[in-house]
């Protein structure tokens, strides 16, 4: 149950970083010579190595910009879920210092100095790795994708968000209920969906003060000039943050949030107790239902709650572990099915392109296979999903729910989650 | 298929061939046997012998069925003073045998007999019925399928001669067509062998044709078939029987340009500064310098070493991407020594390659003893090299290749479309057919007394020498389905991976084969002493795989010298008194019509319970429309979804169901599932239907049908009280009629009908697998005969998902070993715990706009794990309109095989 995290300059072999998780000894320094010594061996070959799997473990590397490798290691998860892992700690880096930094290595000590301030993120970003164990904190995390909140005072605060957007002449803006966002503007989710993550990391981590303004390089949008972040707390555990450029200064920024929230505290408060469920009370799922996951995968967010029902609330030994099989059954189970789908509409756009001869028979490509549903039996517990466009609802039920009564409640609480306006989802 | 070309020699024609064999049997010392100039000095033998017929029915019928028959006469030399002894006496076994053959050659064999007719060039014209069924069943238009009739040449090689006639045809009955037959025309067509099909293709319409036929007297009617081999070989036979050190090397130097390889190192005392290619033991492709894997292997010597330090777990697969195309690397290690497989993703995606990498080296270990034997021993160099040629080459293209191995290397299309996903053909099992119970019965019976090998009956005297041979084990197959296994388990799988991997099974479906022998040395898992294994006690002595074939048929025998027979011999070759034991094993069951049955069997789709999808039309109320609707209402009680149901009478299943078995379970459960999960008895195993039996339980009764089989089995032979008869070779025998057997296997097989696993009025399945690993035996339906691009596409979908979810199987059953072990020491994923069914949802819709009067198409594909009493899992793909319930799919499943 460990994970660790390399990241070693490209041409000099020189360790820039390493980060570990769990119970585990960090890396001796000549396995990890070795485990970027057969990477650069392979390029030397013209072959680029890309994973090694074992029973429980796997490693992967991955190379950026010719500049930095990223060697990740970890058990029990899948290598689908390390790649990405890999991708979003570099793009924390990038975040941190800029593109330009880490493609240049002027001075490597340097970097690795300004690297530093990125640990607490790609920290946080470890803990996305499921591993099936009770004990984690974050076993709400998911890979690549951000966790929202979703209260029924969403839409008054949307109206109150937009104005202090206005005010500091911005456009991305959001609000954060214990670092999840409860609503944010519509630039913010035009955002890529790993920056949308990092920055909601970002407003979290090392909280000393409250407000917080550091420069950030948007991995996606602008990796080589920084905008500023700033994050001020209106009450304990709610944030509203903002991307903008050198003005207003922060005090001004401080000033807008305490003028434009401060009608809506009240609003505020009752949306904060909405916390561990993530839900707002109104919405009663059924009785046999565990916890409830909610994808969207457009804009890369999702809500989980663990124990939707009250009924079940007093059983609170094992609500964890709950998130955690849910975890372990969207990565294992959906997220191969979504990513497949990507896959095979690439042909398909090419296809397009230049019509085929008339054919009689039906060609392999004029057939679409999408997945709808899926579903696990354990002997403990059950776990449906069911995708509906950009939607995903995985829903953990109890074993004794027959299944066809679970794909009948999945997809009724898909559509009450989904059609509630106050929600904002 | 090839061109029928006539021998200019007779002395080797068929006739004559079969003649002499006839002659043969009373001097029989003075002929060998037709492969004894096959077998190579280490006592290997590998000899084919392809009829050149020039079209190939798909279905071998009565007629045809006789090959083995007549070489049943045949009983030649020996080397032994043991089978001296019993010649003496071997004429009242096979007398047993063939008792009706002599008839049966006379009116139905086409390929040997001459028609001597004396009506002297007599023109008739007969009207013929086209074959609706037939034209109606998609299938490709062929003489066979049209009008019932088999043709084959007349010694011209282009005239076209009635060769015989499909079981049932309405042509059989016509009196007036007889083999032999010269078919000048079919509605004034003028025909002849090239244009046959052609002028067919233009009566698939026509509901009736009016065929001229002449009747051609005192001529020598069969093709003789030539006996020059190159022309009656296809590429895939020369390939399999010539091993031409000159070409292997042009093709290795062409296979070094794709991202393939294998590679088995010595990791021991590695030093930087050592030769090039320092530790390779094998390699392949040659030459090393091209060979990707042999240029990266310190990569993955490296890795190897590495990630077991540091995980303390062997490592399996490393990917990476060679020339921008992404490849997989499989590992084992043997000690100090690597083995490495390469392959393109296209061609085998991390699941595949462990598997096939794993049968391999299965296969390897079974020809060679061990790995390690096998690629340090020098000598078998040249044959791994023909091996891997071909092993690369066909996993390149796909399948087994048509043309010449460098043809198929050439016209590879490198840009492969979507990758084709595996399930079923690599795995570590054998397709089982399981035939009606008394073809079975006929068969163990057969099989049975090829293994006792009680040749008392031939010899009143006790024989004074020790025979050369024990059976332990046989295993018949058809068209690469295995029929009956006598092995144990291992050695079945063994045998398998073999026959599959030596492009045994390819042959006996494609090509024409008359005769085939192969004879080697092998070390079948149960005997390996470097394998362990569950028997402790392994006699000393060598085995030998005997495989002989004929037509579509298969028999396979494991052969053991030593021990309580005659100590064996180095490079022992193949005995001829053993070859024409089992090849006349062999003969009495196509006789019997084994063969025939299990080409009908899997033609006419009999027991695989299967439906080609197709795409609903679309209504304008449909029902997963309904299905939502109702869905929408939900949140209100039951009792409403109760009306709504009543209202709605098409919508019969989920809900009707559900209302009416389910009303009271679905509150109950509601109720109980307030207790979270603890109490909770596993209601899951209802997955769709909603029958709330637990998933295990029905493990049970498919033991109790075998055993009621296996009793059933007993009390015929008990039955049967002429086994002792047999023994003493009396005359009862005689009332043995194989015709009327064969006669009584058919109609047994007429009036049967396969039982539907679904639910419903219609059948809703498109796939099934039932898979036992342990017994290494695999249920699901027969190749499809109709070829639908939804179907495949389905299908492979279903082997994606089916890959994923033998994986999270495959966790489910290491945990439950494991459970016994230290808790602490887990690293795997405990979320994945005790998963036992595991089903998705896909939805197919046409992408083309044109196809808008089309509906979606939505199917399941749903695995299901049992662990009693061994792991057994099942897997089905159905079209998701009648909820269908798994556990009972799996249940009559189960009963199929018992």
């Amino acid at each position: 149950m460990s994970a660790h995290l390399l990241c070693i300059t490209s041409n000099a072999g020189l360790p820039v970083f390493t980060r570990k998780k769990g119970s585990t000894e960090s890396l001796p320094f000549s396995i990890m010579g070795s485990l970027n010594g057969v990477h650069m061996y392979a390029k030397s070959q013209r072959v680029k190595l890309l994973n090694s799997l074992m029973d429980d473990h796997c490693v992967a590397w991955k190379e950026f910009h010719d500049s930095v490798i990223l060697i990740g290691i970890s058990s029990g998860c899948t290598i689908q879920v390390l790649n990405k892992l890999l991708d979003s700690t570099f793009n924390a880096m990038v975040l941190t210092v800029g593109i330009e930094k880490i493609k240049t290595q002027r001075n490597t000590e340097r970097l690795k100095r300004d690297l530093r301030m990125s640990y607490s993120l790609i920290d946080r970003l470890m803990e996305s790795l499921d591993y099936g164990v009770a004990t984690n904190k974050y076993s709400s995390d998911i890979i690549s994708m951000t966790e929202t909140i979703l209260c029924s005072e969403n839409h008054l605060l949307q109206v109150a968000l937009e104005a202090y957007t206005e005010c500091v002449d911005s456009e991305y803006s959001c609000i954060l209920i214990h670092g999840k966002i409860a609503v944010a503007t519509e630039s913010w989710w035009s955002l890529h969906a790993d920056e949308i993550k990092l920055l909601s990391y970002l407003a979290t981590v090392d909280n000393m003060t409250s407000s917080k303004d550091v420069p950030v390089f948007l991995p996606y949008r602008c990796p080589n000039v920084a905008y500023r972040f700033v994050a001020c707390m209106l009450i304990p555990h709610v944030q509203v943050c903002c991307l903008c450029g050198p003005t207003p200064l922060i005090k001004d920024i401080e000033y807008s949030a305490s003028q434009c929230f401060k009608s809506a505290l009240e609003v505020i408060e009752t949306a904060l107790r909405c916390h561990p469920r993530n839900l707002p009370n109104s919405i009663q799922l059924e009785s046999g239902v565990l916890g409830i996951l909610l994808i969207n995968t457009k804009f890369g967010k999702y809500v989980v709650s663990r124990s939707p029902s009250t009924s079940s609330s007093k059983h609170t030994s094992n609500v964890s572990h709950r998130l955690d099989l849910l975890r372990t059954f969207f990565y294992r189970a959906v997220l191969s099915l979504i990513n497949c789908e990507a896959e095979e509409n690439k042909p398909e756009a090419e296809k397009t392109k230049k019509p085929d001869k008339v054919n009689k028979q039906l060609s392999k490509k004029d057939i679409l296979t999408v997945c709808k549903e899926t579903y696990w039996c354990s002997e403990y517990y059950k776990c449906h999903a069911l995708i509906s466009e950009c939607n995903i609802l995985c829903v953990l039920y109890t074993a004794s729910i027959p299944t066809h009564t679970a794909r009948l409640i999945t997809s009724e609480s898909l559509r009450i989650l989904t059609t509630d306006k106050q929600l904002c989802w | 298929m090839q061109r029928n070309k006539i021998s200019s020699n007779p002395a080797y024609s068929c006739d004559n061939w079969s003649d002499s064999n006839c002659s043969s049997c009373s001097d029989s010392e003075s002929s060998i046997p037709e492969w004894e100039s096959c077998v190579n000095p280490s006592g290997e033998l590998l000899f084919i012998e392809c009829d050149p017929v020039v079209s190939y029915s798909s279905n071998r019928l009565d007629a045809e069925n006789n090959d083995f028959s007549t070489k049943n006469e045949l009983r030649h030399s020996t080397r032994t003073k043991f089978l001296k002894i019993l010649r003496r006496r071997d004429s009242k076994r096979r007398s047993k045998r063939t008792v009706k053959n002599s008839d049966l050659i006379s009116t139905q064999d086409t390929t040997k007999v001459k028609f001597q007719d004396n009506e002297d060039g007599e023109i008739r014209e007969v009207t013929v019925k086209i074959n609706q069924e037939r034209k109606a069943s998609g299938k490709e238009a062929s003489i066979e399928h049209l009008l019932g009739i088999t043709v084959s040449t007349l010694s011209d090689g282009n005239r076209v001669m009635v060769a015989g006639f499909a079981p049932d045809a309405e042509a059989a009955k016509q009196k007036s067509i007889k083999i032999g037959d010269w078919l000048k025309c079919i509605d004034d067509f003028e025909i002849s062998f090239h244009n046959l099909n052609e002028v067919l293709q233009q009566f698939t319409t026509k509901n009736q044709v009016v065929l001229k036929l002449q009747r051609v007297a005192g001529v020598d009617v069969t093709k003789n078939p030539p006996i020059n081999e190159l022309s009656n070989q296809s590429n895939f036979v020369h390939e399999l029987l010539n091993v031409n050190s000159e070409d292997d090397l042009s093709l290795s130097e062409m296979l070094c340009e794709y991202p393939i390889g294998i590679v088995y190192i010595n990791t021991d005392n590695l030093s930087e500064s050592g030769p090039e290619f320092e530790g390779i033991v094998y390699g392949y492709p040659h030459p090393y310098e091209k060979n990707w894997l042999c240029n990266c292997r310190g990569v993955f010597i490296t890795l190897n070493h590495l990630l077991h330090d540091l995980t303390h777990s062997s490592v399996h697969t490393s990917s990476m991407l060679c020339n921008n195309k992404l490849t997989h690397i499989g590992y084992k290690r043997f000690g100090s020594k690597l083995f490495l497989l390469m392959l393109p993703d296209n061609c085998a995606n991390i699941k595949e390659i462990c598997l096939i990498r794993d049968e391999l080296l299965r296969m390897l270990e079974f020809m060679f003893q061990s790995i390690d034997h096998c690629f340090e021993a020098g000598e078998f160099r040249n044959q791994l090299d023909h091996f891997f040629a071909r092993f690369f080459v066909r996993v390149l293209a796909g399948d087994w290749h048509k043309m010449n191995q460098k043809d198929t290397l050439l016209n590879l299309n490198d840009s492969n479309e979507c990758s084709v996903f595996k399930f079923e053909s690599v795995l570590p099992v054998a397709a089982h057919l399981p035939l009606p119970e008394e073809a079975q019965l006929q068969i163990d019976d057969a099989l049975t007394e090829l293994e006792a090998s009680d040749y008392r009956e031939w010899n009143e005297d006790p024989l004074d020498c020790r025979r050369l041979f024990t059976i332990i084990g046989s295993a018949l197959y058809h068209s690469g389905h295995l029929l009956s296994s006598h092995f144990v388990h291992g050695d079945l799988i063994d045998v398998h991976m073999f026959c599959r991997q030596q492009g045994l099974f390819h042959l006996s479906r494609t090509e024409p084969v008359r005769s085939l022998v192969l004879w080697r040395e092998v070390y079948p898992v149960s005997c390996n002493p470097g394998v362990p294994s569950e028997v402790n006690f392994i006699p000393e002595g060598r085995r030998y795989l005997l495989v002989v074939g004929s037509g579509k048929d298969l028999l396979a025998v494991i052969m053991e010298a030593g021990g309580c027979t005659e100590p064996a011999e180095d490079n022992m070759g193949p005995d001829a008194f053993y070859v024409e034991e089992v090849q006349a094993t062999l003969a009495h069951l196509q006789d019997i019509g084994i063969s025939n049955l299990a080409s009908r069997w899997i033609n006419e789709n009999f027991g695989s319970h299967v439906i080609a999808p197709e795409f609903p039309i679309k209504r304008k109320t449909d029902f997963l429309s309904n299905i939502s609707f109702v869905k929408s209402n939900l949140s209100s009680s039951p009792k409403d979804i109760g009306t709504q149901v009543q209202k709605k009478p098409e919508i019969t299943s989920i809900l009707k169901r559900r209302s009416s078995d389910h009303g009271p379970l679905f509150s109950s459960s509601l109720a109980s599932l307030v207790d979270d999960n603890v109490e909770i008895q596993s209601e899951d195993s209802s997955s769709q239907g909603g029958y709330s039996d637990k998933g295990d339980v029905s493990d049970e009764p498919v033991l109790g049908r075998r055993a009621i089989r296996e009793k059933k089995n007993m009390e015929c032979y008990d039955d049967e009280s002429d086994i002792e008869d047999y023994r003493d070779g009396s005359q009862s025998n005689s009332s043995y009629d194989l015709s009327e057997l064969r006669q009584a296997l058919l109609v047994d097989m007429a009036d049967k009908r396969p039982d539907r696993l679904t639910f419903g009025n219609e059948n809703v399945l498109y796939h099934y697998v039932q898979l036992d690993e342990k017994e290494g035996i695999l249920l699901c339906p027969s190749d499809a005969q109709v070829y639908s691009t939804a179907l495949d596409i389905i299908l492979n979908s279903f082997r994606k998902c089916a890959q994923g979810i033998h994986d999270i199987f495959q966790n489910t059953l290491r945990l439950k070993e494991m459970l016994a072990q230290d808790v602490t020491k887990w690293v795997f994923n405990k979320s994945l715990v005790a998963v036992k069914e595991y089903g998705t949802l896909f939805e197919c819709s046409l992408a083309d706009d044109a196809n808008k009067k089309y509906d979606k198409l939505t199917f399941w594909v749903i695995g299901r794990l049992y662990y009693i009493p061994h792991p057994r899992e099942v897997y089905v793909c159905y079209q998701d309109s009648i909820p269908q319930n798994i556990v009972e799919i799996s249940f009559k499943l189960g009963t199929m095989t018992a």
